[in-house]
């Protein structure tokens, strides 16, 4: 097999342009290191019209914007989802675990809610609270300084709240709450649950000349054109290429960290998914950033002398403690924004209004907490619309079906009368959910692929049923009607397939002591000084937050840690 | 390179190479160009290979999609803003019809969208001896009128109320999909702006109001092109 290997070295060699590696390409080129940032997609800019879906009408689909391609539709902002053609996944013992893959520059950055919640003191604790878990080997007060260094570079609305464990930050101002808003927050207070401003990544004033400012289309899962919402490809790589440092190589589909005599890390192999070719690139320091569950697989394809079951896996836990964000939702009709007069209520791309984590877990049959998001609105018709236009009849005794002009009427009738709540919790971290080679199935690459085993614990089906009960209580309280029925313990109180919240997290976990953890506290793998993990496999647990701000702070700590190791001359 | 040619670039090199010369584009070829050319969304070159088999091919015969036609503008008759032919949902069905034909959809196309036209053209020959084609608008609805309500419990009935009720969703979402069913919904925005909240007669309507404290801390149209800047403390103060 032919290899194609370039002479030059590299200082870093980044795997990956996700928010974790994006951030680690910008950080490093723009301290004068040189970069090489290896992405398995394509190029993608949000301003380039040929691959723009913003402010795309649904009928300029033929398919009027199904999820036949993208699975949350045409003009979703994600090349690739739970499935990849010829690159499959499988999970074993019955379980069932979703992974997500965005093959493209920028990643799942490109498609995420912008919610942007740092972790609080609490969360980098939790084992001293409820002795579950682990504790991570940093406190808010080593990560602190980071998040406001990202609030002021990338941009994040919200307000101040002094509470203890939602730290605040360096905030844009927050847009109004939207009608539905109004009646939530009625609802939330009257049920005693917190609501506040919600903190996303969306420009609501100007922070720089490069981005534009929110323009309001409600569309941040398309990727923003104007760079108004935080995209790392729009946000980092894309200005990180302005500066020469960087050599960029798209389609290129790493599967191996190259080791010398030594078991240091010498480069990365990749296939060129253009012409099919393999590559070889040198490096002093690799920095994977590949996705949690990406990373372990090519730490665990990385087999050497030195590393006999892979690279940097002494302790064997790569791939171990794999957890994701739970979810739960129940729609709520709300039977007093029927008929609505229409006007433009957009707004950005996600909520508005939110609701923290306000309980005490220790008066609760469960561990750890989670927070609730809001959505609904007169919101742009995509294919679906309509589907059973005066379903709610039945509220009212009246019939339901039926055909002719009466069904135009029941559809604006019941536009933007419906409120989703969705539930989104912490999940303990177990050493039995895990990811692993597989060693039975390679991808059209030739590359062996992953097997997954994940099951949720009570701790999370018992979350799952506090989500719903509050939700209807909610729902009673905004004067809705909450819909469907609420799920049992026979549905696993409602809870979502692990993977399908897509906040997949800690199968490189961080720790001082090599046994029972892979990274270090800045990220480097404890058996090999020279390859570093930046995207969410070092969380040690994840906490009800949604992980990107963590992520993003975390690398660019890291990414410091490099660079003083490289003026001292220590790689 | 103009948009339209790199577009045409990446399409020419998706579907082989008998068609990398322009001289080699029939003129059926360049229909399905120009087809493709009308629906521009930010595709990647393996979904425009996509767009190229839903677009081309047949999947209903003409008198099926004339079939559609008719059923389609029953469940929707026209109104002032169009009609179901203005709001394309006769091509909707048969672009669907090719389009849903992963294995996870379980040959939607024959099973369901196909398998409806049987089940109404049955029902309409067992009681008028005539195709639906040939029956007048209220000979159709008076079967409408027995599969359209899902009270309705006759059991020989019950896979015609299914698929029927799939037929009006599909005419239903077609048509708020639509430009002029939009339109007709009202849809405001998907349109730059400078959102300021809830207009104050609807907070009226409703008897709601902004809460003072919560609104004092919300975003100030008028500065959102000063450039942010804060104290120490993250107040802001621009």
């Amino acid at each position: 097999m032919e290899i194609i290997k370039s002479k030059k070295e590299y200082d870093v060699i980044v795997v990956g342009s996700g928010a974790g590696g994006g951030m680690a390409t910008k950080i490093l080129s723009d301290a004068g290191v040189n970069v090489a940032l290896v992405e398995s997609g394509p190029y993608f800019d949000p301003a380039n019209p040929d691959q723009q879906t913003q402010l795309k009408w649904p009928w300029e689909s033929p398919r009027r914007g199904a999820g036949t391609n993208r699975a949350f539709g045409d003009f979703h902002m994600s090349y690739g989802d739970w499935s990849l053609d010829g690159e499959p996944y499988s999970s074993v013992d019955g379980t069932d675990f979703k992974w997500w893959r965005s093959r493209m520059l920028g990643g799942r950055t490109n498609h995420w809610g912008r919610i942007s919640l740092r972790f609080g003191p609490r969360d980098f604790k939790s084992k001293d609270f409820d002795g579950l878990g682990e504790n991570w080997p940093i406190s808010y007060e080593d990560i602190k300084p980071y998040y406001d260094k990202l609030d002021k570079l990338v941009g994040v609305y919200g307000t101040k709240e002094n509470m203890f464990n939602e730290p605040d930050g360096f905030f844009l101002p927050p847009p109004k709450p939207r009608l539905h808003e109004l009646f939530y927050i009625k609802g939330a207070r009257k049920s005693n649950v917190k609501v506040m401003p919600s903190r996303l990544s969306v420009l609501t004033k100007r922070i720089n000349n490069e981005r534009g400012i929110c323009f309001y289309c409600g569309q941040c899962d398309r990727s923003c054109s104007v760079y108004g919402d935080f995209s790392s490809s729009s946000c980092l790589v894309i200005p990180s290429l302005k500066g020469g440092k960087v050599d960029l190589y798209v389609n290129s589909m790493v599967n191996e960290v190259i080791t010398d005599n030594n078991g240091r890390a010498t480069g990365v192999s990749f296939i060129n998914k253009e012409n099919g070719k393999d590559y070889k690139i040198k490096g002093k320091i690799v920095v994977l950033a590949a996705s949690a569950c990406a990373t372990a697989r090519i730490l665990l394809n990385s087999k050497s002398k030195a590393h006999p079951n892979g690279l940097g896996n002494s302790s064997n836990l790569i791939g171990k403690y794999l957890h994701d964000t739970t979810g739960a939702g129940r729609g709520v009709f709300i039977p007093e924004l029927m008929n609505r007069k229409i006007y433009n209520e957009d707004g950005v791309g996600g909520m508005h209004v939110y609701s923290p984590w306000w309980l005490d877990s220790r008066k609760l049959d469960f561990p750890r907490g989670y927070h609730i998001e809001v959505s609904g609105g007169m919101t742009l018709p995509q294919y679906g619309i309509g589907w059973n236009p005066n379903d709610f009849n039945k509220f009212f005794g009246l019939r339901t079906g039926g055909y002719g002009d009466s069904l135009r009427d029941d559809v604006k009738k019941y536009y933007g009368s419906t409120v989703y709540l969705s539930g989104r919790g912490e999940a303990i971290p177990l050493k039995e959910n895990y990811c692993e080679i597989d060693p039975d199935t390679n991808d059209k690459y030739g590359v062996p692929v992953l097997k997954f085993r994940y099951k949720w614990s009570d701790y999370e089906y018992k979350q799952a049923k506090h989500m719903h009960d509050t939700f209807e209580e909610i729902a009673y309280n905004m004067g809705g009607i909450p819909l469907g029925n609420k799920p049992t313990k026979k549905d696993n109180y409602g809870i979502s397939v692990p993977g399908e919240i897509i906040h997949e997290v800690g199968t490189t976990r961080m720790g001082n002591d090599p046994k029972s953890s892979v990274v270090n506290k800045y990220e480097r793998l404890h058996d090999v000084d020279n390859v570093y993990v930046v995207d969410a496999a070092p969380f040690v647990s994840q906490a009800d937050k949604n992980p990107t701000w963590t992520i993003m702070a975390l690398s660019m700590r890291t990414s410091e840690y490099i660079i003083d190791e490289l003026k001292k001359q220590n790689v | 390179m103009k948009r339209r040619d790199s577009i045409k670039t990446m399409f020419l090199g998706s579907i082989g190479a008998s068609l990398t010369l322009e001289s080699c584009i029939t003129s059926e070829d360049k229909t399905v160009l120009d087809q493709v050319w009308q629906y521009n969304y930010g595709r990647t070159t393996e979904e425009l290979k996509w767009d190229y088999k839903v677009l081309t091919g047949k999947f209903f015969s003409d008198t099926e999609l004339s079939t559609i036609e008719k059923i389609a503008n029953i469940i929707i008759p026209p109104n002032e803003y169009g009609s179901i032919k203005d709001a394309g949902v006769v091509e909707l069905f048969e672009i669907i019809a090719k389009d849903f034909s992963t294995p996870a959809h379980n040959q939607y196309g024959e099973k369901v969208l196909r398998r409806g036209l049987i089940v109404f053209e049955s029902i309409c020959n067992s009681r008028f001896n005539k195709s639906i084609l040939e029956c007048s608008d209220e000979q159709i609805k008076s079967i409408f009128d027995d599969i359209a309500f899902s009270d309705n419990k006759d059991e020989d009935l019950q896979e015609a109320i299914r698929l029927f009720a799939v037929y009006r969703g599909m005419v239903l979402t077609g048509y708020f999909t639509s430009e002029i069913g939009i339109k007709d919904l009202g849809y405001k925005g998907n349109t730059p702006n400078v959102w300021d909240g809830v207009p104050e007669e609807i907070l009226k309507d409703y008897s709601v109001s902004y809460d003072e404290e919560w609104i004092s801390r919300c975003v100030d149209q008028s500065k959102r092109n000063n450039l942010a800047e804060w104290d120490e403390d993250g107040n802001l103060l621009t």
